[in-house]
């Protein structure tokens, strides 16, 4: 689902090497847990397979679309969900997830589907005909993330998706994660909560420093010693 | 008092963003002549306002000579400079105070009230003092020049000049103050907007207006006759008693003149000290109770659901709906954008209502078939003003700020994106172009053929300088800001896009010219005219497409 070759990224003209040399596969059905502490260079890989920032090096598919050359197409398969919910607050949460239904191009009668089963889901059909300037970060975070599912898209990218959702929300967002990779979609999203990660990834990405350093399902993380936590193994890979 | 003046520093430092002055100037070194531009406008701004006012106040001077009352000046401009302070203040001050979003940073730290009112009120004083010096540099320098006055006078001038916001600025945050404990203006927060930005606008209009009815050439004259009345001094003064207590600490080199000097700093003190009281008392509280969410909760009915998801459209359109609403929405934006509209036949109808003599040279001029050319380019001038006043284009990619990142991800085209912005602000434009057209026809007798010809030209040329002026902010859109007011004030680009499109109407006023001395029958004029732009404009939609692809993809957030 997501092809990342030697991708390289830096910043200040190549004095900050964000991501260095990063090779990394998500395979259809999985949901792939991306980990690494603040400034390892998580978000930016991220931003770069949604194309919100701009290789320095290597490339990238998505659904098979080179994410450079074919990026209209790489954008329909993905559905995004930033770490800040910065989003129109002057439009209402109705609007808002009509402009993305319009612009995804999801037929009206889908779209009403989605909506509903979405703002239901996420007790938000209270709140849809009110800008958005009046929601709470955790609402922001669902109607962000009803925007971005709307298409139905093969591929969710999630930055922190939990943050900031209460935990019914949390404990949905994370069935629907399932659901989705059960139908051969896949989803690509970091976070900080380890347990999360522990119990609901299917292979883990942990990445320092802008490299890889790690990459596989939890055993093969643990390389056989049942002992270890996941968190331990991320101490042990990012403490050096 | 420590922790006081560590605030100012803080808030001057943030207002001014003068951290990150330094930082781009000693790490980024990228667009360093911006800062310098800008700073160099202000300068000039300020310079002309205050060459402009100095020809007023040495009009006054020598008007109130001749009717034995030289320091008139001085009470006109300290009675003039804190009006213009507390109007503009007020919505200044209530914005500092209750808007500003350090806000919830800085209520929480041990902190009193006063400290954090204190701050904030330097912060509004030190921009007021952009208002007031061009209003009272020029009275003091013309009164202490043209009566010969010594050394006392210019030391008690500069500690009057100072001390000259305090007590409009402190009568203003009383005021917010008492009035937010009352009412909850957190809450109307957009109607104070837009009710500030329209008498803003309703006040430049007004001097304008003002400064038209003064006859060039006899302003001494003119101000005599409304000003030279005896008393006019004492009149003034019990409107506002400051000024007189300033026209005679400054005038008067006697007791009387000590004390009134003295009187000025002592309420001035006083003043302030009673604002740390008030502060103290209220000012917490008045935030606090601004601090709900104000959300209507209401759950669509089936029907009013039904009716919303029919709304299906193509993406341009849902593109282009996006940009409407959030203009609209947001009264900064509005304001900004639709001014234009308003200032353009504002000024038409102006010259219509001036002075009767010169009303009817202007009719005769009008339909003298002689100058009907020049007058109907004129018109048309007018309409490309309109069009080119105006900062929808010139903002348009800036004011998306951090939600940026949704233009990136969808699967929209950058040209298609760019269009959708061209389409909305050539409507705005488009509106100012029409409202130009019916304002020549009602007002000015424009026939109705030509004004039609005019209006299709003009249209043209809104379509060229929107589109001029939208590639200026693809090439450097400003998408880091907080507060919208930075995406449209602060914003360098609406200052180049108001520069190109001057020189737009600059080069067609010149060609224009050429034509005219050429005598071309004025049909051909029209038709040249409409080919030059047309000429103009495909080239430049394309290019603007071509940029719009290439930058996108390299606009990183």
């Amino acid at each position: 689902m997501i092809n990342i070759k030697n991708l390289s990224k830096s910043y200040n003209k190549g004095a900050v090497k964000a991501v260095d040399n990063l090779n990394l596969q998500v395979k259809p059905g999985e949901i792939f847990g991306f980990l690494g502490p603040n400034g390892a260079g998580k978000t930016t890989t991220i931003k770069m397979v949604i194309g919100l920032l701009s290789a320095d090096e290597g490339s990238i598919t998505v659904n098979g679309f080179d994410t450079r050359k074919q990026s209209l197409e790489a954008k329909q398969s993905i559905g995004y969900v930033p770490d800040n919910p910065d989003v129109y607050e002057r439009l209402t949460g109705l609007e808002y997830l009509n402009f993305m239904g319009d612009v995804y191009r999801v037929p009206a009668e889908v779209r009403k589907e989605r909506i509903q089963y979405f703002t239901e889901m996420f007790d938000l059909n209270h709140a849809v005909s009110d800008l958005i300037k009046s929601y709470s970060h955790g609402m922001r975070q669902k109607i962000v993330l009803t925007g971005a599912l709307i298409h139905d898209p093969a591929l969710w990218v999630l930055d922190e998706p939990l943050v900031g959702l209460d935990p019914k929300s949390a404990h949905q967002l994370k069935e629907l994660m399932r659901a989705h990779c059960d139908k051969g979609n896949s989803v690509f999203f970091s976070t900080h909560v380890l347990e999360v990660a522990e119990k609901l990834c299917d292979r883990i990405g942990i990445i320092h420093r802008g490299k890889l350093v790690a990459i596989g399902t939890l055993e093969e993380l643990r390389k056989g010693d049942q002992v270890d936590t996941l968190e331990s193994i991320f101490l042990e890979l990012t403490e050096k | 008092m420590k922790m006081l003046f560590t605030l100012i520093k803080l808030q001057l430092n943030i207002n001014f963003g003068i951290s990150a002055l330094k930082y781009r100037f000693r790490k980024e070194k990228t667009r360093l002549w911006e800062p310098v531009l800008v700073g160099l406008g202000i300068f000039v701004g300020i310079g002309s306002i205050t060459l402009m006012m100095t020809m007023l106040m040495l009009g006054i001077f020598i008007a109130g000579k001749s009717v034995n009352h030289p320091e008139m000046v001085l009470t006109i401009a300290f009675v003039g400079g804190p009006f213009v302070v507390l109007i503009f203040g007020l919505f200044y001050i209530i914005s500092a105070f209750y808007f500003s979003k350090d806000m919830d940073i800085l209520i929480p730290l041990p902190l009193k009230p006063h400290e954090i009112l204190g701050s904030k009120l330097a912060v509004v004083m030190v921009n007021e003092y952009l208002t007031l010096i061009p209003v009272i540099i020029p009275a003091i320098l013309v009164y202490g020049i043209g009566t010969g006055q010594g050394f006392i006078y210019w030391l008690k001038s500069l500690i009057l000049l100072v001390l000259s916001p305090v007590i409009p600025l402190a009568i203003g945050a009383l005021i917010v103050v008492v009035l937010m404990r009352l009412i909850n203006v957190r809450k109307s927060k957009d109607f104070f907007a837009v009710v500030g930005g329209f008498l803003s606008l309703l006040f430049g209009l007004g001097i304008n207006f003002f400064a038209q009815r003064i006859p060039k050439g006899h302003e001494a004259e003119f101000f005599k006759q409304y000003l030279g009345q005896a008393g006019l001094i004492e009149h003034l003064g019990q409107k506002y008693p400051p000024s007189i207590w300033a026209t005679y600490g400054l005038s008067l080199h006697n007791m009387k003149g000590n004390l009134d000097f003295l009187l000025y700093i002592a309420v001035s003190a006083l003043l302030l000290l009673a604002l740390v009281w008030i502060g103290n008392r209220f000012f917490y509280a008045s935030i606090l109770s601004g601090q709900e969410v104000t959300r209507k909760r209401r759950v669509l009915s089936a029907d009013e659901m039904e009716r919303s998801y029919r709304k299906e459209s193509s993406p341009l359109m849902a593109l282009l709906s996006r940009e409407w609403k959030l203009l609209l929405r947001t009264p900064v934006y509005a304001l900004n954008g639709l001014a234009g509209i308003i200032i353009g036949p504002f000024m038409v109808i102006m010259m219509f209502t001036a002075q009767r003599e010169q009303r009817e040279e202007l009719f005769k001029l009008i339909n003298n078939p002689e100058y009907i050319v020049p007058v109907s380019l004129g018109g048309l001038a007018f309409m490309l003003f309109t069009s080119g006043m105006n900062i929808v284009a010139s903002t348009s990619i800036s004011r998306e700020g951090k939600s940026f990142w949704i233009s990136k991800m969808i699967p929209a085209a950058a040209s298609q994106q760019v269009m959708a912005k061209f389409l909305n602000s050539f409507l705005i434009s488009a509106f100012g172009t029409i409202i130009t057209g019916i304002v020549l026809v009602g007002f000015l007798n424009f026939a109705i053929w030509r004004t039609l010809v005019l209006i299709g030209i003009g249209l043209l040329g809104a379509g060229l300088i929107v589109c001029l002026n939208l590639m200026i902010d693809v090439l450097r859109p400003k998408l880091e800001w907080t507060n919208p007011q930075e995406a449209v004030k602060q914003n360098l680009n609406g200052f180049l896009g108001v520069l190109v499109s001057l020189l737009v109407i600059g080069i067609l006023t010149g060609v224009s010219v050429a034509f005219i001395i050429t005598k071309l029958p004025e049909w051909i004029i029209y038709l040249l005219l409409a080919l030059i732009i047309a000429v103009l404009l495909i080239p430049s939609l394309w290019g603007l497409i071509k940029l719009s692809e290439w930058k996108y993809k390299n606009i990183e957030v």
